[in-house]
């Protein structure tokens, strides 16, 4: 058994911004960025020269062809830094999968060693001209030697192969996978920043949709976006005179596969195996069960991602994601569902990637959600990318009694 | 079955490495092989510098021959491609094979029986390849017989 992580609701999340989630802005992804920042350090009622710790995720998730250049297809916690505060004392990018909780983790454990005292933490996506995933490349060396040159390529057939071996394996339908998406937009369509804002999806839509690989579709796929979004943290302690109610973060945990696999090969075996480990990692960082949960906000960039992270989580068995989400089951305006798709997510904001889960965690949980907010919510969990490979985050709006005496106090 | 397009068939070519040299030669020739570790002999694929099951960092792998017999474990119909060379093959199968001789290697192909081919789960395959290019051939599947 692990010694429990000494950062356990010592940080807190103290202000945030979200940009506009669009097709493609009208302004270069840097200024976006930059005044993202700046409105999420003013939101924590700070100026950026409190601000000495920098993190992001600078993946830009593409196929295709397109450089990546700082301050226009990505935006590196340097490249902000610089224009921020120069020279701060902890400046760092994540650079694996599950970004928002490898972020936020590297954040929180730079807070909770002093090494820096407000960390912003950010994430910047671009949506390219051209085709997103579309490539001219006439060879492929490294690990895509093993599968371009068979016609394996891209995250639709990496998607599709997972997801039918759980259709094949649990006989999911068609209609359940509706579920997830019309759920996802209907929150999204209530969402002012979002891409989809004011354009809720029906099923008949999803179904009429054709397959793109089967047995998935283009709405089972987020889609490409420009926009940014920020977070400030801090710890509890200095939270406590800025002006949101704090979010604590009570622990994170990121996946690791069972073994080595070919680019972009998701077996639902290696998934589940990783993933239920991630979470009993996770339960043993928060100190606390999925039972203890308010809210649960999973992961979506793919619809069938949903399925996954709840029994990955244990909130349905294995094998029983589809079932839990039909009839209503996550339908965030039916008392008594369990409302996980109520960010939005990736489905119903655009390419964000973990950005609206962890929004949505900090707004219920601080209280600031407006219309959307709901009663009671002093706990969240937010997930990212996949179980194996991705990670997830658990808040707190009350730090839990301390378990330890910390004999440097 | 083996399909034979005219060289070169437009489709992206694998650039041989170090490590993957001996496995494109093989396949060149229509031989699937997986890698052997010198040290534990366990196989892998594709090779890497450090072997999995044994940690060995100096597994000086051998490209060994195998039957390219399998079962699918999952497959999809691929309807888009993001790659030359492929438009005119739409839409495509691709299956993810679990291999008879080391069940733990899983390897990804076009199935080259068309999109309507009969498919469930635990499908017999075995391994056909497909030339590329003079000198390259990239391997596939095509349903085989129960054994």
């Amino acid at each position: 058994m692990s010694a429990p992580n000494r950062a356990r609701d010592e940080v807190a999340i103290v202000g945030y911004a979200q940009s506009p989630v669009v097709r493609h802005a009208d302004r270069s992804l840097g200024a976006l960025t930059l005044d993202t920042a700046r409105a999420a350090i003013a939101d924590a009622g700070l100026t950026p020269d409190q601000v000495d710790g920098f993190v992001t995720a600078s993946l830009f998730p593409t196929s295709g062809e397109h450089a990546v250049v700082d301050g226009v297809s990505v935006v590196s916690a340097d490249w902000l830094a610089a224009r921020l505060n120069p020279n701060p004392r902890y400046a760092a990018n994540f650079s694996g999968l599950g970004q928002i909780p490898g972020s936020m983790a590297m954040a929180v454990n730079a807070v909770a060693s002093g090494a820096a005292e407000h960390v912003l933490v950010h994430r910047a996506l671009h949506n390219p001209a051209g085709s997103y995933h579309g490539t001219r490349a006439a060879e492929f060396r490294g690990g895509l030697q093993w599968t371009a040159p068979q016609g394996f390529f891209g995250p639709l057939a990496m998607i599709g192969l997972t997801y039918n071996e759980y259709v094949q394996r649990y006989g999911a339908s068609r209609e359940a996978l509706a579920e997830v998406v019309v759920e996802a937009r209907k929150n999204g369509a209530r969402l002012p920043w979002s891409h989809w804002s004011g354009r809720p999806l029906t099923a008949e839509q999803y179904l009429a949709e054709p397959m793109l690989a089967d047995p998935i579709g283009r709405f089972d796929c987020d889609i490409p976006v420009d926009g940014a979004a920020a977070f400030v943290l801090t710890t509890a302690e200095r939270a406590r005179d800025l002006p949101h109610r704090p979010v604590h973060v009570s622990g994170y945990a990121s996946g690791a596969p069972p073994r080595r696999r070919l680019p972009a090969h998701w077996p639902l075996d290696d998934i589940m195996a990783a993933g239920t480990e991630m979470a009993d990692r996770l339960w043993a960082a928060a100190g606390m069960g999925l039972d203890e949960i308010d809210l649960l906000q999973v992961y979506d960039g793919f619809s069938p991602l949903v399925f996954l992270w709840l029994e990955a989580l244990g909130r349905c068995p294995v094998g029983e994601g589809h079932h839990y989400v039909r009839d209503g089951g996550i339908d965030s305006d039916r008392p008594g569902a369990d409302p996980v798709l109520l960010s939005g997510g990736s489905l119903g904001n655009g390419r964000m990637h973990g950005v609206p889960q962890l929004l949505e965690c900090y707004l219920q949980v601080s209280g600031r959600a407006g219309e959307r907010q709901r009663d009671g919510v002093t706990t969240a969990l937010s997930c990212h990318s996949s179980p194996h490979l991705g990670g997830a985050l658990v808040y707190s709006a009350h730090p839990q009694p301390a378990t330890h005496h910390d004999p440097r106090t | 079955m083996t399909s034979s397009p005219p060289p070169s068939s437009g489709r992206p070519l694998p650039v041989p490495d170090a490590l993957s040299a001996p496995y494109w030669a093989a396949a060149a020739r229509h031989v699937l092989t997986l890698s052997r570790c010198s040290d534990c002999g366990t196989l892998t694929h594709p090779p890497d510098v450090v072997c999995d099951a044994c940690g060995s960092t100096d597994p000086r792998f051998t490209a060994v021959p195998v039957d390219g017999r399998g079962v699918v474990r999952s497959w999809t119909v691929v309807r888009q491609s993001f790659l030359p060379g492929f438009a005119d093959l739409l839409p495509f199968v691709l299956v993810d094979v679990e291999l008879t001789e080391q069940p733990d290697v899983r390897l990804v192909g076009r199935l080259l029986d068309g999109p309507d081919a009969p498919l469930k789960t635990g499908s017999p395959v075995r391994v056909a390849f497909e030339d590329l290019a003079e000198g390259v051939a990239v391997p596939a599947f095509v349903l085989a017989e129960s054994a």
